[in-house]
């Protein structure tokens, strides 16, 4: 080869390596995508921006459960270096010793990453520390949001937030570990319309994870946005009146707007101050609520099944006309009690025979033992169990032994036993007889509070009722569920209701078995209820409506070992039906004495304390 | 009457449009992600531009000089600067440790960049000596020492990459007559190496005795042909046996690594292997607990290097807007992997482009070269050409993954005063004389 002509073949290695290198260029950047996602990763760092969580207020817009800022001071351990330790500590009103603890604690756990140092600024030192903090560049203040609550009440039905398990991290995208949902009350059920979308910053980060700025120039940042805020049908004043009511007794107490299905108050006794499970303090008094023996953790309203006791009698009356074997002038003697072989079913003295009205205004107890036998005894059915199967059915269309399908987390059915319960308690053929207490509503039977209510709603109603429900609307759409309109008809014809209603109506007047309580002007319906059970006295038990016509509030009131249903659920009751139906809540009772009377009450007796073993620390 | 200046202004365009890019790369690299475009001389990329600034004064006073003046002192600039390298190993020795370069100032002055210069020079000078052709054993022999002398004091600087950049001139020699096969016996030698590495050593030569033997069946008429094919194989077959033994008890671990991280080799597995009979030289325990040190280094480099070019997609993420370049996240960027910054910013097409225009650089200066009418000229532009070439070639190289990492910057681009100086002198003193060829065949008419 001419050696001149050797410069082509310096032209084709330059070709050649310029194929070589654009080949490979393309295979890096175009077909390995591997490399783009890499990089992403590696050099970026996305940053959640929470969004401000939904506000919760009460049926007339009053605040109930809001946000707050909180304010963090954070440092810099790395940066933290000739400033003025003393004068910071003076200001912070922390000893030194205390200070160089906490820097040392955040050095340990990185010195390139902001840790916080003091918790919680108090509003007073927030406000001074931002004239000073220029002076210190190694320490900010971080804004963080925490929940607040209005009321030192309504615990149970607000519910409280908490760190997300790792069970419901795998469930839900959403959360990373670390975030904050509902645990329990409306904070859970309406996590997903309170929480919002969060937000995010993608920030591009050095091999140290240090922060360089925007990445990309911000175009994958996107701006979180509220979670709706909730409007809950309960109402705030009546809430803290039910409060009020039952302080320093154990019981519940559950209202209702009839014709909405909107719950108006759910008030538990013992309760806490949901203010006390927020933030930092959150553990330590979860764990002193857990082992208060007083159970103020314990949603009773929803969850503990109650005997109801003669309220229960509403229903048996009911059933028993629309099974055809009672008719409202159906006449049952009493003296002294039902007795039937050996069973005796006791009774207070009152005049005999008795008509269906009578029986509910004077609670006769072998009325309904008469009614339920001759209910389970209908010659209709093959057998007593037959009888018991269909009546049961009457009872899960008043929304008893299943789930009335209420709007909060951790709903009981209450109890409502199968007939193979029996079968295994009574032998194979058991008979009506075996089963006679239930005709009182004691026994095998127990509903909860909410439940208790929901048939005062049933029979003001005429019938029907609709899903109770805590929340009216949710976001600025007002947006209602559709499940909140829909009616559920009882087994039961409209046509019945009356003179259950007429019954009803006497109890507060005189001859009722409550005729002391009442309200001037209105018609209160109702009908009392004194429960046995094994935990001491009676259970006092009350449920009502009113007024008569057009009802406003349906209301259960229980108050464990009160007595007699007229003791103190009865006046309890008439209390918050007149707090709420007076047009101005400012007015005082009608009835001071007996408002008085209920304040004052005190039956929590005895309870045992136990002594906070995470409190117990040995003194140095 | 004054003479007309006739360089090549499409070599001083493409050379202005690579230095400007350089340093706009620089830039990118270099500064945080909200600062403000501005001059700031502390950083690299303020220094960069002043850097430009003095090649700019001497490639005008390189264009002033006579032309004669570069053949006149060619060995003269070769002592220099080689006594500096030697000054620069004396000292060394006293500071424990190699050094480099010389301290100026802020500024440190490394005359290995030099050397490339000071050798094209007096490779040039002596090849374009009259009665000197790149024949006979005294003229090759004096050619190669005249690049090995300075090559070897580089690498006794432990620069290893600096000292390999002088095998580039055995191009400039293939132009002036060294035989073609040689550069196909060095290839042969790069692949065997490359075999030996990956596979145990038994087999290579096995495969070798099977090549050899089926070559010497069907050419057993003739014998010359015979006496080759045994010749190949038994020199091939202690080439592959001494590699083995030299990669397994002489490189240190470090060098291993690079090797093993450019051949994409895992590097604990393959010592893993290594230890159970794949090699025939056992590797000592102490290298072995001494790698994984080492090891994160260099193949982190090319990771994040190919990270970076991968991020770039099509059209890259524009100027100064790097997402790896801005987190620092390539170690060396502004330097030795300034690469990775056109990879990222300007993507495929970008980087596409980019490579072609520096390529049509290269291809040009060679262009040049051959058209010049002296020896001296032609082996100086031969030797520009091919020092770029081969810079451009293993820095892109590494920086794509497909080379070992070995630490030298891609001319113009890299942030470096010595090096964009040296460079700038090396081409605007080659078309210096290019533009003197025509003004020569202008004073003949």
């Amino acid at each position: 080869m001419e050696k001149s002509k050797r410069l082509y073949v310096f032209i084709g290695i330059l070709v050649l390596i310029g194929i070589v290198f654009i080949c490979r260029l393309f295979y890096l950047q175009i077909i390995d995508t591997s490399n783009y996602y890499k990089a992403q990763a590696y050099g970026s760092n996305e940053i959640t921006i929470y969004p401000a969580r939904g506000t919760i207020v009460d049926r007339n817009g009053k605040l109930m459960v809001y946000n707050d800022a909180v304010y963090d001071l954070m440092v810099i351990p790395q940066k933290a270096k000739d400033f003025d330790k003393v004068a910071l500590c003076k200001e912070l009103m922390l000893d030194t010793i205390e200070f160089n603890k906490r820097l040392k604690k955040a050095t340990k756990y990185n010195p390139r990453e902001a840790s916080v140092i003091y918790k919680n600024l108090p509003f007073h030192l927030y406000t001074r520390l931002q004239e000073i903090i220029y002076q210190f560049p190694a320490f900010y203040i971080e804004t963080k949001i925490d929940r607040r609550y209005n009321i030192n009440g309504a615990a149970h039905l607000l519910g409280y937030m908490g760190e997300v398990t790792e069970k419901q991290l795998a469930l839900d995208k959403y959360y990373k570990p670390g975030d904050i949902k509902g645990i329990t009350g409306l904070e859970k059920s309406y996590e997903i319309y309170l929480r919002g979308k969060k937000g995010k910053k993608v920030v591009l980060v050095d091999k140290f994870s240090k922060q360089q700025g925007s990445f990309a120039g911000g175009k994958f940042d996107s701006l979180p946005s509220a979670g709706q805020n909730v409007i809950s049908a309960i109402d705030l004043d009546l809430q803290v009146f039910g409060e009020q009511l039952l302080a320093n007794k154990i019981g519940s107490i559950v209202a209702i707007e009839p014709s909405t299905g909107e719950v108006l108050s759910i008030v538990n006794s013992p309760n806490y101050d949901p203010n006390l499970l927020v933030g930092q303090r959150r553990n330590k008094n979860f764990a002193s609520l857990l082992l208060d023996p007083s159970k103020p953790l314990f949603n009773r309203a929803l969850k503990a099944p109650y005997p109801p006791g003669s309220t229960f009698k509403t229903v048996q009356a009911l059933i028993g006309m629309q099974e055809g074997v009672l008719t409202p002038d159906t006449k049952y003697p009493c003296h002294g009690g039902y007795h039937m072989g050996s069973i005796t079913v006791g009774c207070h003295a009152h005049g005999s025979p008795l008509d269906l009205k009578s029986s509910i205004a004077k609670s006769c107890n072998a009325y309904y033992c008469y009614v339920y036998r001759s209910i389970l005894d209908n010659p209709r059915y093959n057998s007593v169990q037959d009888a018991y199967v269909k009546w049961t059915q009457y009872l899960n269309s008043f929304g008893i032994g299943i789930n009335t399908g209420i709007d909060l987390p951790e709903e009981s059915r209450g109890i409502v036993k199968k007939p193979s319960w029996f079968e295994h308690e009574f032998g194979k053929n058991w008979r009506s007889s075996n089963v006679v207490s239930m005709s009182i509503g004691q026994g095998q039977i127990g509903l909860t509070p909410l439940q208790m209510a929901n048939i005062a709603a049933i029979i003001a109603n005429r019938g029907y009722y609709y899903t109770p429900h805590v929340v009216r609307s949710i976001g600025d759409q007002r947006f209602v569920p559709p499940s909140f309109k829909q009616r559920h008809y009882t087994m039961v014809n409209a046509m019945y209701f009356d003179t259950v209603i007429a019954g009803m109506a006497n109890v507060c007047s005189p001859g009722g078995t409550a005729s002391r309580t009442g309200i001037p002007g209105i018609t209160i319906c109702a009908k009392t209820g004194t429960a046995q059970n094994p935990h001491g006295k009676d259970h006092s038990i009350f449920i009502a409506f009113a007024p008569r016509d057009n009802p406003k509030i349906a209301i259960c009131v229980i108050v464990e070992n009160g007595g007699y249903g007229a003791d103190y659920a009865a006046p309890i009751a008439n209390l918050m039906i007149e707090r709420y139906l007076s047009k101005d809540r400012s007015l005082p009772s009608q009835k001071p004495d007996m408002l008085d009377r209920m304040l004052k009450a005190n039956l929590t007796g005895k309870s045992t304390t136990v002594k906070d073993s995470i409190m117990i620390v040995k003194p140095k | 009457m004054e003479e007309k200046l006739h360089i090549d202004w499409l070599s001083v365009i493409l050379y202005i449009l690579i230095v400007i890019f350089g340093a706009i790369n620089i830039y990118s690299a270099n500064s945080g992600v909200e600062e403000v475009l501005k001059l700031d001389f502390t950083k690299e990329y303020g220094k960069q531009v002043l850097f430009i600034g003095v090649s700019a004064i001497i490639v005008f006073l390189i264009l002033l000089t006579d032309y004669k003046f570069f053949n006149f002192s060619a060995y003269g600039i070769y002592i220099v600067v080689i006594g500096l390298l030697l000054v620069l190993l004396a000292t060394g020795s006293f500071n424990k440790g190699a050094q480099a370069w010389f301290k100026i100032g802020s500024f440190k002055l490394q005359p290995s960049e030099f050397a490339k210069y000071a050798t094209a020079l007096a490779l040039a000078k002596y090849l374009g000596t009259f009665d000197v052709k790149f024949e006979g054993k005294r003229n090759i022999l004096i050619s190669f020492g005249i690049i090995l002398f300075p090559m070897l004091l580089t690498l006794l600087q432990n620069d290893t990459g600096s000292a390999l950049v002088f095998g580039c001139f055995v191009l400039v020699l293939f132009r002036e007559g060294l035989s073609g096969w040689w550069l196909i016996l060095g290839v042969y030698l790069l692949a065997i190496f490359v075999t030996t590495i990956l596979l145990p050593s038994i087999q290579i030569i096995i495969a070798l005795l099977i090549i050899c033997g089926l070559f010497t069946y069907f050419n057993r008429v003739r014998k010359q042909l015979v006496f080759l094919a045994v010749t190949v194989f038994l020199a091939s077959s202690f080439y592959v046996l001494s590699l083995d033994f030299v990669f397994a008890k002489i490189l240190k671990p470090h060098q291993q690594q690079r090797i093993l991280v450019t051949l994409n080799q895992d590097v604990d597995e393959y010592y893993a292997k290594k230890s159970q009979g794949f090699s025939i030289f056992k590797f000592e325990k102490s290298k072995e607990k001494e790698k994984s040190e080492s090891k994160r280094d260099y193949s982190y480099n090319v990771r994040q290097s190919k990270i970076s070019i991968g991020a770039g997609r099509w059209v890259g993420n524009g100027f100064n807007n790097g997402t790896q370049t801005k987190a620092k996240l390539v170690p060396e960027q502004h330097t030795d992997f300034i690469f990775c910054t056109v990879g990222e910013e300007y993507g495929f097409l970008g980087s596409t482009l980019f490579i072609a225009i520096y390529l049509l650089l290269i291809g040009r200066i060679y262009y040049l070269a051959e058209r010049q009418k002296n020896v001296f000229s032609r082996v100086f532009g031969y030797s520009t050409a091919s020092i770029l070439f081969f810079h451009f070639f293993v820095n892109i190289g590494m920086a794509l993954g497909i080379l070992p990492v070995i630490g030298i910057p891609l001319p113009f681009m890299s942030y470096g005063g010595s090096s964009l100086i040296s460079f700038s002198m090396l081409l605007f003193t080659f078309l210096k004389l290019d533009a003197n060829r025509i003004n020569e065949i202008s004073r003949l008419n």
